[in-house]
């Protein structure tokens, strides 16, 4: 039986590069798809891979088992790693998330994935249906703060909402999302 | 309940934007501000960054072709070799400073509250440490073979170890200004270049990292001063000067008892420092965390 994220991150603590490895294979999937959603373009996306894997590496020993799985926590690495190189180049995508409709979420539901382990796709495919249950301003309002690293009022900005319109859709959507997600938190390894 | 001028129920309502890292700066410092001494709001934001973490799933898994999946594993695998080899200890002083890079830099430095940006340079550092560090340990096995070898070798020990206490110093920036015993406090000035700073105590290690913003230049013979004001000290924690853009970061270590500080001030000093202020303070905050 290979062992779980969490004895692995322990190992990895320890200074056991084969369980560094072990864990890249297991989810460079994942990370390279958050990488590439996030800046769209394939020379950044590597290196943010490879950023996010040498500071879970670096960082195996803060990993905080009451702050989420280890995959949370790594996708989490990711997603700031890439969100460093957007900013740092003025270069966010305009593009929302692919499947932008409730419809096109459902979709990508049913599809699954072979690629990545089967807790990784239940775990998708949970997500994606709390996504597609939103309406479509509170999830725009989401998407273009996590994937496109806008804040409040750029996204207010972006939209032509009013600010505090933009807050009530982002406060809302999260709120759902968290009761629906409960389920992914208490699953968490 | 209020704490550091947000009400609480204020901050309850930006806590969803807070753990999307998607607050305005300014906001996005008051917010915090309350949370760090609000244990509800503790709590719900905890709760929020994990559905917020979560949203990475929503992607497509998108496999990486095995000859980038390759370069990678192989630039993995020579850092932590590297890293074995080499594992020199970087002690940054009471005095160090660093220079902010670029403005737009500092105005994302505190946009993720858990997660701090890294710059280009380090980054670049970070790619061309991995390269180097990869050959130096190849490098290093082989050093007895040859002379030239081993002169080459020494050539690229110094480098790497430079590059990687770049990249070491990088690190523990993130977790100072970061971890999870991460106080702040916040200085502020009425002059006219309205000079703006925010001191980050990491309670767990004792590492200050002030940051300041919109400092003019000190005059001829002249330094600024770093305080850390308690109820019976003023504690000297460094000079510094602030780059052509006014812009400043001063790392330094000292141990203090939490309920300590009372405030962090910048005083005017000759450019070899006061034993304690001479002027008054141009900039200063007080620790509402207590």
């Amino acid at each position: 039986m290979p062992p779980d994220d969490a004895a692995l991150i322990r190992r990895m603590a320890g200074g056991d590069e084969q369980a560094l490895g072990i864990f890249y294979d297991r989810w460079n999937s994942l990370v390279h798809a958050v990488a590439l959603r996030i800046l769209r373009q394939s020379d950044d996306v590597e290196d943010v891979v490879e950023e996010t894997f040498w500071q879970a590496w670096r960082q195996a020993n803060r990993y905080l088992a009451t702050r989420g799985s280890v995959q949370t926590w790594l996708l989490t690495i990711a997603r700031s790693r890439a969100l460093d190189r957007v900013r740092a180049v003025k270069r966010l995508r305009e593009e929302p998330l692919e499947g932008e409709s409730g419809d096109a979420l459902v979709q990508q539901v049913s599809e699954g994935d072979a690629s990545t382990s089967t807790e990784s796709n239940e775990r998708r495919v949970i997500v994606l249906a709390a996504l597609s249950e939103l309406p479509a301003e509170q999830r725009e309002a989401l998407e273009l703060g996590y994937y496109n690293g806008l804040s409040q009022s750029e996204i207010a900005e972006r939209t032509g909402q009013p600010l505090g319109t933009i807050k009530t859709r982002m406060r809302l959507a999260m709120q759902k999302l968290k009761g629906r997600l409960q389920i992914l938190r208490e699953d968490a390894r | 309940m209020t704490t550091a001028g947000m009400a609480h129920e204020q901050a309850l309502q930006a806590l969803e934007a807070l753990a999307l890292d998607a607050l305005d700066a300014n906001e996005r410092v008051a917010v915090l501000a309350h949370v760090s001494g609000c244990a509800i709001c503790q709590q719900e934001v905890i709760a929020l960054q994990v559905t917020a973490s979560q949203l990475a799933y929503a992607v497509t898994p998108v496999p990486m072709s095995s000859v980038q999946r390759d370069r990678i594993r192989t630039r993995l695998a020579g850092r932590v070799a590297a890293d074995r080899v080499h594992s020199p200890e970087v002690h940054p002083s009471a005095s160090s400073v660093i220079l902010i890079p670029h403005p737009e830099h500092a105005a994302h430095a505190g946009r993720h509250w858990f997660e701090s940006p890294s710059s280009w340079l380090a980054m670049a550092a970070t790619l061309v440490a991995a390269v180097s560090l990869a050959t130096l340990y190849q490098v290093t096995k082989e050093r007895d073979s040859i002379q030239r070898t081993y002169q080459y070798a020494s050539v690229r020990t110094a480098q790497a170890d430079s590059l990687r206490a770049v990249l070491e110093d990088r690190d523990r920036l993130i977790a100072n200004l970061t971890g999870p015993q991460v106080a702040v406090v916040t200085l502020t000035s009425d002059g006219i270049r309205a000079p703006s700073a925010r001191m980050f105590w990491d309670q767990a290690v004792n590492q200050w990292t002030f940051v300041a913003h919109n400092l003019p230049a000190p005059k001829t013979g002249r330094t600024y001063q770093l305080w850390l004001v308690t109820a019976k000290d003023k504690i000297n924690a460094g000079t510094f000067s602030p780059d052509a853009k006014g812009d400043a970061v001063v790392r330094a270590t000292y141990n203090l008892p939490k309920d300590a500080l009372a405030a962090v001030a910048v005083t005017d000093e000759p450019s070899a420092g006061s034993p304690q202020p001479t002027t008054t303070p141009i900039i200063v905050g007080a620790n509402s965390t207590r």
